[in-house]
């Protein structure tokens, strides 16, 4: 129980600088965009209240909206299967490394790399090999000169290696993530379940995966969470081209409002974004608090 | 290796095949994962010695050897052409005010919700996890507005605010979560000898909040020093500009000098990487702990 009896003025005090703060520039922007997904304005001159026309031109009028919805939930969706790979590693490093914190560290070092850098950096691996480019290059040295791609210009191509640079990046915050939860199983339960002639993977089967639930809750909120957000790098390597072919909901956005000066519209879709993530994550935490129920 | 245990004393040829089968499982995973840190750490490398070439040997296609002679004119190039100093500078401005901001802030009103007896606790912290689900790029085009009518646009102030604002929550839930396991006879005491609420938080609950803060300083500085697309969007000029911001404002005017757009990331990813250096045990252990917010 908490004990300090204290005035109204002293919570105060205490608490709303950092409520006003965060409120106001956290909270009331939301409520703005809201707002503003209401209107037709460009952001400078007038604005005239048209109710929900600019959603309704969102939802079926828009050739580059779903398209953009649809991989959004891709890049969710990879994100996503990355996971079970991340904890697969996170097994191994646990059960045949003595020191494993070399490896997890030297894993982990593209996740502290800025979007900037990690966005640039492949951007030139992506390059055509007579700019340097290595992933050509390499396929040039293989005598695989039929594989060589302009890998971010091709619009059937780009997006993917996109979903890959993010895979790359957040490979090892995953393996790190799964790799702390399997090392806070007390050891004793494997031991008994050894004692019971379970080891390897058939305990892994029975212990790591039911035990490590909370812990693929964490992985699973971040990959869609982060994905759904998924925005600075795209921004940095392709901007949403070519022609739309790597455009997802957060880009589309940006585009919208910040380079085709419709504001209203623009905020539509932020408003739309909102909703997903907030609806998403309503939906994992349900999703989870069965399954821990039904494991644990 | 399944049943080591169970036949070891009665059969000694059969452990050794166990032992032989499981030395070559455990070959099979150090090279599967080695192999993984190479994918993790090559692009890196990879870039580094990019950056040292000249542009005849970037293009040659020898994506893998050494440059005939490092060539350190790319770095002194990019330093010269890129501002790198000034933006490395703004960089670690806005970074440590807004450390400062957000463990200031974030520290009071963890202690008020952990510790306080008032009934608005719950709510308040609750008001804090729902804004950890907000997509900050959501926020952009009205802040823009906002900031543009308070004319603090293309400030570092219109930067370091919503960066404040945009780390509270994580913060105040690592802070009130650390806070609320303080035993309470601690402050009973301090109360009967006569402290202040302030005199309580600042000789009794700060100090034993250390390890906590840590975490906060280190999810802080890692979110802050490489965001990009808010400063991108409210900073316009060039000497205000931070690092990742500059890097990429550099790399896409500079695009023919090759060697020198592979030295301005070099020395881009170099503070971040030396600090990761010094500190990476730390550095992993915050960056889980900042992940527990869904």
């Amino acid at each position: 129980m908490n004990v300090l009896r204290v005035s109204k003025w002293t919570i105060a005090a205490f608490v709303l600088p950092c409520l006003l703060l965060y409120v106001g520039l956290v909270f009331v922007p939301i409520l703005v965009s809201l707002y503003s997904g209401l209107l037709d304005w460009n952001g400078i001159g007038e604005s005239k209240f048209i109710g929900l026309q600019n959603f309704k031109t969102l939802l079926f009028d828009d050739p580059v909206f779903w398209p953009s919805v649809k991989r959004t939930l891709m890049f969710a969706v990879f994100s996503m299967a990355e996971i079970p790979i991340a904890l697969f590693v996170a097994i191994l490093l646990n059960r045949f490394i003595k020191r494993p914190n070399f490896l997890v560290s030297t894993y982990f070092l593209p996740v502290i790399l800025s979007v900037v850098i990690v966005g640039q950096l492949w951007k030139t691996i992506y390059n055509p090999a007579a700019m340097g480019g290595m992933l050509n290059q390499v396929l040039d040295m293989l005598n695989l000169h039929s594989w060589t791609k302009s890998w971010l210009t091709d619009p059937k191509i780009a997006m993917y290696a996109l979903y890959f640079v993010a895979l790359w990046q957040y490979l090892g915050y995953h393996t790190l993530i799964q790799f702390t939860g399997i090392q806070n199983i007390p050891s004793d339960i494997y031991e008994a379940a050894r004692i019971d002639g379970a080891e390897g993977l058939k305990a892994d089967w029975h212990i790591t995966f039911p035990m490590n639930i909370p812990i693929f809750k964490i992985s699973i909120v971040l990959a869609f969470i982060g994905s759904l957000q998924a925005f600075d790098m795209i921004m940095v390597m392709t901007a949403g081209g070519p022609a739309h072919a790597t455009d997802v909901i957060s880009t589309h956005m940006y585009n919208m409002s910040f380079l085709s000066m419709k504001y209203g519209y623009g905020s539509a879709i932020a408003a739309f974004l909102v909703v997903l993530c907030l609806i998403a994550t309503v939906i994992i935490n349900l999703v989870f608090n069965r399954l821990e129920k039904k494991f644990t | 290796m399944n049943s080591t245990l169970g036949v070891a004393s009665v059969k000694p040829a059969a452990v050794t095949r166990d032992r032989k089968r499981f030395s070559v499982v455990k070959t099979l995973v150090l090279i599967l994962l080695s192999v993984l840190a190479v994918t993790q750490v090559y692009p890196l490398l990879w870039l580094l010695i990019y950056s040292l070439k000249n542009n005849e040997e970037i293009l040659s296609g020898k994506f893998f050897a050494l440059p005939a002679s490092p060539q350190w004119k790319n770095f002194t190039d990019a330093i010269q052409a890129g501002h790198y100093f000034q933006y490395l500078k703004n960089s670690l401005f806005v970074t440590t005010v807004t450390m400062l901001g957000v463990l200031l802030l974030s520290s009071l009103a963890a202690f008020a919700i952990s510790r306080f007896r008032w009934k608005y606790g719950q709510a308040v912290m609750v008001i804090f996890l729902i804004g950890m689900m907000i997509p900050m790029q959501a926020t952009l085009l009205p802040l823009m507005i906002i900031f543009k009518n308070l004319s603090i646009l293309n400030t570092h102030l219109s930067i370091i605010l919503p960066y404040i604002a945009f780390q509270t929550p994580i913060a105040v839930f690592i802070l009130s979560g650390f806070m609320r396991s303080i035993p309470n006879e601690i402050e009973e005491s301090a109360v009967m000898d006569g402290a202040s609420i302030m005199r309580i938080f600042r000789s009794i609950i700060l100090p034993i909040s250390i390890p906590p803060m840590m975490t906060v300083c280190i999810l802080t500085f890692i979110n802050i020093w490489n965001e990009y697309i808010m400063a991108a969007t409210f900073i316009s000029s060039e000497r205000l500009k931070t690092l990742p911001f500059g890097v990429n404002s550099f790399v896409s005017q500079y695009s023919v000098n090759y060697g020198a757009i592979g030295a301005f990331l070099v020395l881009g990813a170099l503070p971040v990487i030396l600090i990761y250096f010094l500190l990476a045990d730390k550095i992993t252990k915050g960056m889980v702990a900042g992940a527990v917010k869904g």
